[in-house]
């Protein structure tokens, strides 16, 4: 994936964050055109059908929902809207210090510091009112997390729509998906109301026909994950946080066929006896345990250069995806539905008790025949800190790998230095791990 | 019994110890949805935990990471190093951190062969009838396990037993509150009053507030500088109002969930809906901002409470790292301040290492509206 150009505003002006990013996706775009990278086209393609998307989806006759956590966006796009995932917009902009700074300073203002800088970013944002398109609904949950709970809040009554609230139970259990199946059942006529559509026999044909198209993906995904147990692991760590994508575009074809050309690349380098990763060999299979360091993914790429450390799985992006079954039975689709979206990265593992982040990890370590243990812990995440030694007490005493805990913010690239989180990562390869350094 | 007791700012576990010299078991909560009368109803001593007074989390620090609320943090090491000695703990997931007092401590208690009745209450985060439905059934699991731990069954009469004492206190409680309105309590006091309620049993903290409201009602009216309301993260320390009220403020009204928010209107039962009833009241009370749904309601409570109490400033302080309390101020100052009441934002620590600096703050704060 080519790097994204760096900051391209004026700071006195009011910022028009959409326009921006798709300008700053369609710049990459046009680099690569002329630079003649087929190969890795597709990596830009998803993300120009994905902002631009959301840019054009009023000129396009459609509402535009913005969302915040786990919800059922294929039925959105069953009553013909496009779904905003507001997650995007910290996860687009934390290379971008300066983009990234302006949002988070705004949202300190008013909240704590230690909010989650995801939230931070994407609330600030909305505080200066630069989305720069109009948002046609809200629908949230109330999870992930506390930094959610301040964020939803306050941009529901900064949007001034229509808004829906998801109330995720804490425990993941059969009470609890029939829980989130009946808020299901009266998202429909939220849906109706908002774009004055009937959830009627064709609706349903339309929903059943997105959810096949949204079962394709999760199965190439989940295909994706079985090739990333293969040792050596073919595909980059950076792979994993581009897939991140199909929790909006679930049911697109777009998200399919992206998904689909990686999983045709990755066998077919596979076959050759070949990797994309950006090691000379793998010595080791790393886990990141908690989120993906988007303000700075490049580290992955320097671990699997310097060290032949590939990240085959973290904690954040695995994806214990759920296929539907009997697509006509509504009753079943709510409930599939409901527990699709409690088993959804981070949900899955951070909102519930600890159990379920140790079962997550446990799984991963257990398939992807990890070696190498990285808590890098993302500080706005705190709730998953205050996990951190239940889990990593498991991993010593199951697996016998010591983790090495690692301070980061996956978002404000302010936190820390390159140098620093280097100094870090390979103070531990070299001198627990063992590891020799083959960029020295 | 002297109501002197009410006073006693260390937690107090005399009462917790003879509560189980009688075989009886004593659980511990934390956060406002655990229903304290489904305990009592199965003959259980509920024990709200609390931190008062920790001077040093480190070893729950280790477990928790020095990103977490300290509050909570001090909590998991007053039960790490035995300041409670308790038969479990029940706990509904308030916050995050509160959520991660239960996982840690019911991990390492395992891990040290302690034997715990340990369960979280799942308390939904908007209202309506689907969520009410569905923490009814929380509840009604929640009493179902208490009633086979401690031997007797949560029937609907123990319920309304147990609701006319708890009713009891709210009302005690409100005779208390509104002598903080005629300034005969200070908030100092008021908090180590309503604090008090976590070390005792139902029928002695009756006793020990008829003992205090008799007396006081006699008082004679504090003098102050200006009238304050202290609203935030969970505040366990009565010497952080203190603080405050040696600069001449007096804090009379909070919105704190170890004060006012602990304990609320009574509870209306339905008879045909015993635990029903407790679902909706715990539910639709507005005790903090950890709901999604509640915040302008929050607000207004605020507001009319200042009003109520003719209250010039409000304080606000927030735990480092508590997200729950910390996004009021954007849509609650601009609403204070059309009723011309300024408001001053404090962050703080469990442990109250910046006494200085929060005299400093107040002073200023207590100057600024005696001009
Ligand atoms: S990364 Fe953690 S703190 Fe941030 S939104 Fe996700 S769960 Fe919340
Ligand atoms: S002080 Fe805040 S973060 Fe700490 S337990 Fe209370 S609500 Fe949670």
């Amino acid at each position: 994936m080519a790097k994204a150009p760096t900051q391209n505003f004026d700071p006195t002006k009011p910022v028009n964050m959409i326009e921006l990013t798709c300008d700053q996706v369609d710049s990459i775009y046009q680099h690569m055109l002329t630079k003649g990278m087929p190969e890795i086209m597709w990596t830009v393609d998803i993300q120009k059908f994905t902002w631009e998307e959301i840019r054009d989806a009023q000129k396009n006759g459609k509402k535009l929902i913005a969302f915040g956590g786990p919800v059922p966006v294929t039925i959105m796009r069953a009553f013909d809207c496009v779904p905003f995932f507001l997650d995007t917009i910290p996860t687009r902009i934390a290379s971008m210090e300066d983009l990234c700074g302006r949002y988070i300073d705004e949202t300190e203002k008013y909240a704590p510091t230690s909010m989650c800088a995801i939230d931070k970013a994407q609330l600030g944002c909305a505080l200066k009112g630069e989305f720069g398109i109009k948002i046609d609904a809200f629908v949230h949950a109330t999870v992930p997390c506390d930094s959610a709970r301040i964020a939803y809040p306050m941009m529901e009554r900064l949007f001034d729509c229509p808004c829906f609230t998801f109330d995720c139970p804490f425990r993941h259990d059969d009470k609890g998906y029939a829980y989130v199946a009946d808020q299901i059942e009266a998202f429909i006529p939220f849906m109706e109301e908002l774009t004055g559509l009937k959830w009627d026999a064709d609706r349903y044909a339309k929903f059943v026909e997105i959810s096949e198209e949204s079962n394709k993906a999760y199965s190439i995904l989940m295909q994706l994950a079985d090739l990333r147990k293969k040792d050596p692991c073919v595909l980059p760590g950076r792979m994993l946080v581009l897939n991140e994508i199909i929790a909006p575009l679930a049911g697109t074809p777009e998200v399919t066929a992206m998904l689909q050309t990686q999983l045709e690349m990755g066998n077919m380098l596979a076959d050759m006896g070949m990797t994309a990763t950006k090691c000379p060999e793998q010595r080791y299979r790393v886990c990141l345990m908690q989120n993906m360091l988007w303000s700075n993914t490049g580290i992955m790429d320097w671990m699997e250069k310097c060290y032949g450390a590939i990240t085959v799985m973290d904690g954040f992006g695995y994806q214990d995806g759920v296929l539907f079954e009997d697509m006509n039975n509504w009753e079943k689709m709510k409930l599939q539905l409901a527990k699709s979206m409690l088993l959804v990265p981070m949900i899955h593992g951070a909102t519930g008790p600890t159990e379920y982040w140790l079962k997550v990890i446990d799984k991963m370590y257990d398939e992807y025949k990890v070696n190498v243990s990285i808590f890098m812990g993302h500080v706005g995440c705190k709730h998953t800190w205050a996990s951190g030694k239940i889990v990593t007490d498991m991993i010593q005493e199951k697996y016998g790998i010591p983790t090495l805990y690692v301070d980061v913010d996956a978002i404000d690239p302010r936190y820390k230095s390159n140098d620093e989180l280097r100094a870090q990562i390979g103070e531990y390869m070299e001198s627990v791990v063992g590891a020799e350094n083959f960029c020295k | 019994m002297s109501y002197e007791k009410l006073f006693e700012n260390n937690i107090s576990s005399e009462s917790v110890k003879a509560w189980k010299a009688s075989g009886k078991k004593a659980i511990g909560y934390v956060c406002c949805h655990v229903p304290t009368e489904i305990l009592i109803a199965a003959d259980i001593m509920p024990v709200r935990l609390r931190a008062t007074n920790c001077v040093d989390s480190s070893d729950a620090e280790a477990w928790m990471s020095s990103f977490s609320c300290s509050f909570a943090r001090s909590i998991l090491q007053y039960l790490m190093n035995g300041t409670y000695e308790l038969d479990g703990l029940v706990q509904s997931d308030g916050c995050m951190m509160a959520t991660r007092i239960l996982d840690n401590w019911e991990h390492i208690s395992k891990k040290n062969g302690k034997e715990q009745f340990v369960y979280q209450v799942g308390a939904p985060r908007i209202t309506n009838d689907t969520t009410i439905a569905y923490y009814k059934s929380e509840l009604q699991d929640l009493a179902d396990k208490l009633g086979a731990f401690s031997g007797t069954k949560v029937t609907d009469d123990a319920l309304k037993a147990a609701i006319a004492k708890t009713n009891e206190i709210r009302d005690l409680i409100d005779q208390v509150y509104d002598l903080r309105r005629e300034a005969k309590v200070s908030g100092t006091e008021a908090l180590n009053i309503t604090l008090a309620h976590c070390d005792y049993t139902v029928d002695e903290y009756i006793a020990l507030l008829k003992e205090f409201l008799a007396d006081a009602k006699n008082r004679k009216p504090i003098e102050a500088r200006a009238r304050l309301m202290i609203i935030g993260s969970a505040l366990d320390n009565p010497e952080y109002i203190k603080v405050i009220e040696e600069k001449g403020g007096l804090v009379v009204a909070d919105a704190l969930c170890f004060g006012a928010k602990a304990f609320g209107d009574k509870i209306a039962v339905d008879d045909a809906d015993v635990m029903g009833s407790i679902a909706k009241y715990y539910l639709t009370r507005n005790t903090c901002p950890r709901s999604l749904d509640n915040r302008p309601a929050i607000h207004k409570e605020i507001v009319d409470a200042c009003k109520k109490f003719d209250v010039q400033g409000v304080i606000y302080e927030k735990m480092q790292n508590c997200e729950c309390w910390g996004g009021e101020a954007y849509y609650l100052e601009p609403d204070l301040k059309a009723e011309g009441i300024p408001m001053l934002q404090l962050e703080r620590e469990e442990h109250m290492a910046n006494a200085g600096q929060l005299a400093i703050r107040a002073e200023a704060f207590i100057e600024m509206l005696d001009k």
